[in-house]
């Protein structure tokens, strides 16, 4: 999620001038949120995605004379902020067109809870609901966050471990490791394969498209006929590959297509008896 | 809080500071002490590894910027590309971060690291993989952590440099037209 994107319009046609005024106006409208693209994840701002890693090809820092603060959208929460290290320019307006967004040094605690929490929920409509942004995915997944995978996983975990009546640590453990390691390898597999895909990005999709096979796992967990078990299974692992199909696909070259979408489809095959074989 | 107050005295932010090492520090009493009082290993792996997520996300979001000012993600831009990104406080809010909360956060953050790597090395040693999983995740959101930060650290030192000989040279130029324009 790029700064620029934050703003109503797009950036890139977008002078300094009007992104100023446009923050004005977004400041006045109050809400820490400034959606960008309708259905996109609520861009409050700036994203606080998380995770590690490598370089950056290039650094925006905020320009040296103000990286600081907040814009206009954050002045009564920034009011109530147990700390407001920006003190003196606390409701400036950062004139540099890239980094106008108001600035999250400085937002409340609570703040950055909900805004992950929206982010969470959205990519979670994106990847695994229907809607018309799952055709163009590397807009769909953009803000990507591993927060949701991390809870898909482990609640997947804990269902299979639940279900199991013998050995219940070996088969969390199990599940658990399969799933993280299935997750880097595929994402491994898809860029060996010439593949343009995040590293990132591709963990996190794998990890939501996850979600219907949890919640399959659910009901299998709670209903014993095994020819439900078997209907439901297969449902729910046709959701999940019909989830994950568009954006492994569009990331590869089409005439590896099928090498690069093979092993996601074994992966979710084998949780799918996985779940069904555990009683 | 009152940040104005001298800094070395005491902690800007005592609340933050607090749970910037609670999290922390219950992951790692609770991964030693559960072996003693819980039998099962999921429960285990589960509440330790939430806690250091749980820790991992305060680290980031919270106490970092609050007790040192610095904050770094990730974003993937129209092109499809993924760019880190480093942020950090102006310069005379910088200078104005108490000492000793910058001090405990660094150092909580390397200590927890480094305890993290011990454990490991005790359940290599006795051959449990599975609770080496558990240190390894821990581990490896600790990491992170600390490469995040320290390059955002970086960072901001070469921004204070790069401002420095900027405005150094700009001023320079500005005299030297000045000089130029009354001969």
């Amino acid at each position: 999620m790029s700064y620029g994107d934050t703003i109503p319009l797009h950036p890139s046609s977008q002078s300094d001038i009007d992104e100023i005024e446009n923050l004005i106006n977004a400041g006045a409208h109050s809400a820490t949120v400034l959606p960008a693209r309708a259905p996109s994840p609520s861009r409050a701002s700036i994203p606080v995605s998380h995770s590690p890693f490598p370089l950056p090809p290039y650094q925006k820092m905020p320009p040296s004379s103000s990286p600081t603060p907040v814009v206009s959208s954050v002045p009564a929460a920034a009011a109530t902020t147990t700390t407001a290290p920006g003190g003196s320019s606390r409701i400036g307006i950062s004139t540099d067109a890239l980094e106008s967004p108001p600035d999250t040094l400085t937002e409340p605690v609570f703040d950055t809870v909900k805004r992950d929490l929206t982010r969470i929920v959205s990519n979670l409509k994106l990847v695994v609901f229907p809607n018309p942004y799952r055709e163009d995915p590397g807009r769909a997944l953009r803000d990507w966050d591993l927060w949701g995978p991390f809870f898909f996983i482990v609640f997947l975990g804990l269902t299979l471990s639940w279900s199991a009546s013998v050995k219940k640590s070996e088969v969390f453990a199990v599940a658990f490791a399969i799933l993280a390691a299935g997750a880097i390898i595929l994402t491994l597999n898809v860029l060996l394969l010439g593949g343009h895909i995040i590293f990132f990005q591709s963990l996190s999709l794998l990890g939501y498209c996850l979600f219907p096979l949890a919640v399959g796992a659910l009901v299998c967990m709670l209903e014993g006929n095994v020819i439900i078990k078997i209907v439901v299974v297969s449902m729910t692992l046709a959701w999940s590959c019909w989830a994950a199909y568009p954006f492994i696909s569009t990331a590869v070259n089409p005439r590896r297509k099928a090498l690069a979408l093979y092993p996601v489809f074994l992966m979710y095959i084998s949780v799918g008896f996985f779940i069904i074989a555990i009683d | 809080m009152d940040r104005v107050q001298p800094s070395g005295e005491n902690y800007a932010n005592p609340k933050t500071c607090f749970f910037h090492v609670l999290f922390k520090a219950a992951a790692l009493a609770f991964y030693i002490l559960s072996a003693l009082f819980v039998n099962s290993f999921v429960i285990i792996f589960v509440v330790t590894v939430f806690l250091a997520a749980l820790d991992f996300w305060v680290v980031k979001n919270v106490s970092g910027r609050i007790l040192v000012g610095l904050r770094w993600w990730n974003e993937i831009d129209d092109q499809g590309e993924s760019v880190w990104k480093f942020e950090c406080l102006d310069q005379e809010s910088l200078a104005r971060m108490n000492k000793k909360d910058s001090w405990l956060f660094w150092w909580t953050l390397y200590l927890t690291a480094v305890c993290w790597i011990f454990l490991g090395i005790f359940s290599l040693v006795r051959f449990q993989a599975d609770y080496l999983l558990v240190v390894g995740v821990c581990l490896s959101l600790s990491i992170a952590n600390i490469v995040g930060f320290t390059k955002c650290r970086k960072d901001a030192k070469k921004q204070i440099q790069q401002f420095a000989t900027k405005t150094i040279a700009s001023q320079f130029t500005s005299s030297l037209q000045s000089a130029f324009s009354v001969v």
